[in-house]
């Protein structure tokens, strides 16, 4: 009887085994172990070899919102991005691309339609022409007589198309037909409030000397590829005296200058990407390279990871000295890197050493004072 | 009292009866098995119907059917006790049933190797590129969610969730997780989408990360084995001051198997290699949240067997019959380096000649060194199937057994008869 336990045990004990697939593991690995994809695939993002024109070559863009409408981040190739939901959760999206203009548009009919499970025409047809600001545009209104949404709905898709220069412009809403169709006033009442601004700077108040708030422009104004701005008047930061502001490029939020003795100068550069912006590790050695400087491991970061009472962030400033490579000067850097509500903000003081061991407290204050809720916007 | 009910247990366990209604529902069992792999496929059916204690319920041609039935492991389990109980009461030390006490020792075996082989093989895949060194595999079939944080400089800690978690939804959180993991949605298979910007018709389930760039959406459950289903799940993360925001997690973004796939995929639509790169990039960007002064980089991939060795390709040959497309030879040329022996040598893998190291037997899988993948830039791919299996040798000495079982039974009698016949 003993010997039939003893193996009824074992059974038991074998079966027990295996079980363990429900649980969370937690171990540890070299690090080069733990990269998901193979080592062909992990090079940083690159550009895209896209047939858009560079930021620098287009207007920029102004408009006024519709009730209802919410700006979001744009994705690729894409200059704006709106959502627009009502109570019901109905939603529809809305772009605007610009493409270099080809005379071929008929194309991109037939693909919408395509997508509409329409069939392709062979002549243009745009049912109506419409205005977008003050240039004349086509508008395409494709509905889709099979029900592509969940397999419940019918799509729409409304689309403005003009063209500038070399440049056509596309205004495109996608929903479900019934939704589209309601919110197609809305979209043709922002067609008419587009304006394009050929070479000026982007609308920023309260520039100038003295202590003051970093103020947005009341209409929504975006530069192409760069920032965007508020729609509410609130002020981000609250800036330095002896800081001037600029206009900023493309890619920046906010540029300022700092004037010393002699033509000697410092800038600081604000910017803002979505999720990590690439690292800390891989933007600290940006800006090292722009000191000519070498590459740091992630074993050289270690200095910095107290930084978060200080600046809100994980991380430490940085703070290098080098020669900077476009001027060939020797210059100093000290840097920022501040992730808020799934964005990454990067501040950058750079210029002459003495100028920037001057500013480097002010510089501090300025990102302490930062109030991201007055950002939402930012890219 | 006790002694009484063993006695009771163990005349149930010993009946002959028990055994003919357990043959009688392992036969049921195998019918129903075979006709739900029709609907259900092969391996769905296996862990439904055999990988199972008792089943409840069966889906056949459609229709749903209310029954409870035991199911492969129990059955196996009381067959098991059945036949031990068995051989151990009845068991008689006996020149003349020594075939058969052999025999019977065959089929415990038999049973015993396959119930440990089915709880504790584990059957992976590495793959990897010509140059790549590896040190883990992969499963085919389960997936982990993982949040990566540094250690120290040379160390990483892994926190993986397995998918079967995702799946039930609601709030995951460890110890090690500064974090709540909220599980919005979960889709055992998916599709992404490149959100080309004249495509694009709606607004993406969250601008974080890859869905900016990606759709990604539902898709049917794939039932055959030879294709796979790919998770995606939609979590929000929930630090200690509120939401960190909403992110897409995807195989997609993380299995080397399933990229390489869909750089082959744009390939073939003439997107050019520098497009192909660019947009993949896009995809297995990493995704990272800061929280507790930390850095979390996280992604849903296939999980992971690390081993204390590692594995290069160092060469791929892959030929075929000259003008057809049947393989004639797929080898791999592999580099063994195991810092805790100090091995570095080098191994060849071929058909019917795998590598057996540590535990585990490597077999050559799959090769993919097509004009496909060298239109995308990818350099040639092998895939090796690593199995562990600690009971690989039981079936070999428990039909061993079986048959020296019966051969001393046979001949056994076979004596005795021709003895008896010789004395007429």
């Amino acid at each position: 009887m003993k010997t039939f336990l003893i193996c009824a045990l074992a059974a038991l004990a074998v079966l027990s085994n295996g079980c363990d697939r429900d649980n969370v593991k937690v171990y540890h690995v070299a690090k080069e172990d733990s990269a998901a994809p193979p080592p062909d695939q992990i090079a940083a993002p690159e550009q895209m070899p896209t047939t858009q024109m560079q930021p620098s070559q287009q207007p920029q863009l102004q408009f006024t919102l519709p009730d209802g409408w919410q700006e979001i981040a744009p994705s690729q190739m894409r200059v704006a991005s709106f959502t627009v939901t009502n109570a019901n959760g109905q939603t529809a999206d809305v772009g605007v691309i610009p493409l270099p203009a080809t005379g071929r548009e008929i194309q991109l009919v037939n693909m919408w339609r395509e997508q509409m499970k329409l069939p392709a025409l062979t002549n243009e047809t745009a049912v109506e022409t419409v205005s977008a600001g003050n240039d004349p545009a086509k508008l395409f209104d494709i509905a889709s007589e099979q029900p592509l949404i969940d397999g419940k709905f019918r799509a729409r898709i409304l689309v403005a198309e003009l063209t500038r220069g070399a440049t056509s412009w596309f205004f495109k809403m996608t929903g479900e037909d019934s939704f589209v169709t309601a919110q197609k006033e809305n979209f043709l009442q922002f067609l008419k409030s587009v304006l394009f601004v050929e070479n000026i700077p982007a609308q920023i108040s309260g520039t100038g000397l003295g202590s003051q708030n970093f103020l947005v422009p009341k209409t929504n104004t975006l530069v192409i590829g760069g920032a965007h701005s508020n729609s509410s008047a609130n002020s981000i930061w609250t800036i330095p005296s002896g800081w001037q502001q600029l206009p900023p490029p493309e890619f920046l939020v906010a540029k300022f200058s700092i004037a010393g003795a002699d033509g000697a100068s410092a800038q600081v550069n604000v910017s803002s990407l979505a999720g990590d912006g690439g690292g800390f590790l891989a933007n600290v050695n940006r800006w090292r390279g722009q000191l000519g400087l070498p590459p740091f491991a992630e074993a050289d970061l270690l200095p910095y990871e107290n930084g978060i009472d200080v600046i809100g962030s994980p991380y430490g400033i940085v703070d290098f000295v080098g020669t900077d490579s476009k001027t060939g000067k020797p210059s100093r850097l000290v840097g920022a890197i501040v992730p808020q509500n799934g964005h990454t903000w990067f501040y950058k003081l750079m210029g002459d050493g003495q100028i920037v061991a001057q500013q480097k407290d002010a510089f501090i204050k300025f990102i302490q004072s930062a109030n991201y809720a007055n950002a939402r916007n930012a890219p | 009292m006790l002694a009484t009910l063993l006695k009771r247990l163990i005349k149930i366990f010993t009946s002959l009866r028990l055994t003919v209604i357990l043959l009688a529902f392992a036969i049921l069992l195998v019918f129903i098995g075979t006709l739900a792999q029709v609907d259900e496929g092969l391996y769905n059916a296996q862990a439904r119907y055999f990988r199972q204690w008792i089943i409840f319920g069966l889906d056949l041609f459609g229709r749903k059917i209310p029954l409870v039935l035991p199911g492969g492991y129990l059955i196996g389990t009381m067959l098991l006790l059945n036949l031990l109980a068995a051989h151990i009461c009845r068991f008689q030390l006996s020149k003349k049933k020594i075939g058969i006490q052999i025999t019977h020792l065959g089929v415990i075996l038999l049973l015993v190797g396959q119930l440990v082989t089915d709880m504790m093989a584990h059957e992976t895949q590495m793959r990897f590129v010509e140059g790549e060194t590896k040190s883990y595999s992969e499963s085919p079939r389960n997936y982990e969610l993982i949040f990566t944080s540094e250690e120290n400089s040379n160390e990483e800690q892994v926190v993986a969730i397995p998918d079967k978690l995702l799946s039930r939804g609601g709030e995951i959180q460890n110890e090690n997780l500064p974090f709540t993991i909220r599980v919005k949605s979960f889709w055992k298979n998916s599709e992404p989408s490149f959100r080309a910007p004249m495509m694009q018709n709606g607004p993406p389930l969250t601008t974080n990360g890859v869905a900016a760039n990606f759709d990604f959406r539902p898709v049917a459950e794939e039932k055959t084995m030879e294709r796979k289903n790919v998770p995606t799940a939609l979590v929000e993360i929930i630090g200690a001051n509120g939401s960190l925001g909403d992110w897409m997690v995807s195989d997609w973004t993380a299995d080397g198997a399933m990229i390489r796939g869909l750089e082959e995929s744009y390939a073939q639509q003439q997107l050019g290699a520098a497009m192909v790169k660019g947009i993949v990039a896009r995809l297995v960007a990493p995704q990272s949240v800061f929280a507790g002064g930390k850095k979390f980089t996280f992604a849903l991939r296939p999980e992971r067997i690390y081993h204390p060795f590692s594995l290069t390709l160092l060469q791929t040959t892959h030929t075929i019959y000259p003008g057809t497309d049947i393989p004639k030879d797929f080898r791999s040329r592999v580099r063994l380096q195991n810092p805790q022996t100090g091995e570095n040598r080098e191994v060849e893998i071929y058909m019917n000649a795998p590598l057996r190291y540590a535990g585990l037997t490597f077999y050559q899988y799959q090769m993919d060194a097509s004009d496909v993948a060298q239109q995308a830039g990818l350099a040639p791919l092998s895939a090796l199937q690593v199995v562990r299996n600690p009971a690989w040798l039981t079936p070999y000495l428990g039909c061993a057994l079986v048959a020296i079982g019966l051969v001393t039974q046979f001949m056994f009698h076979l004596v005795g008869f021709i003895s008896k016949r010789k004395t007429k």
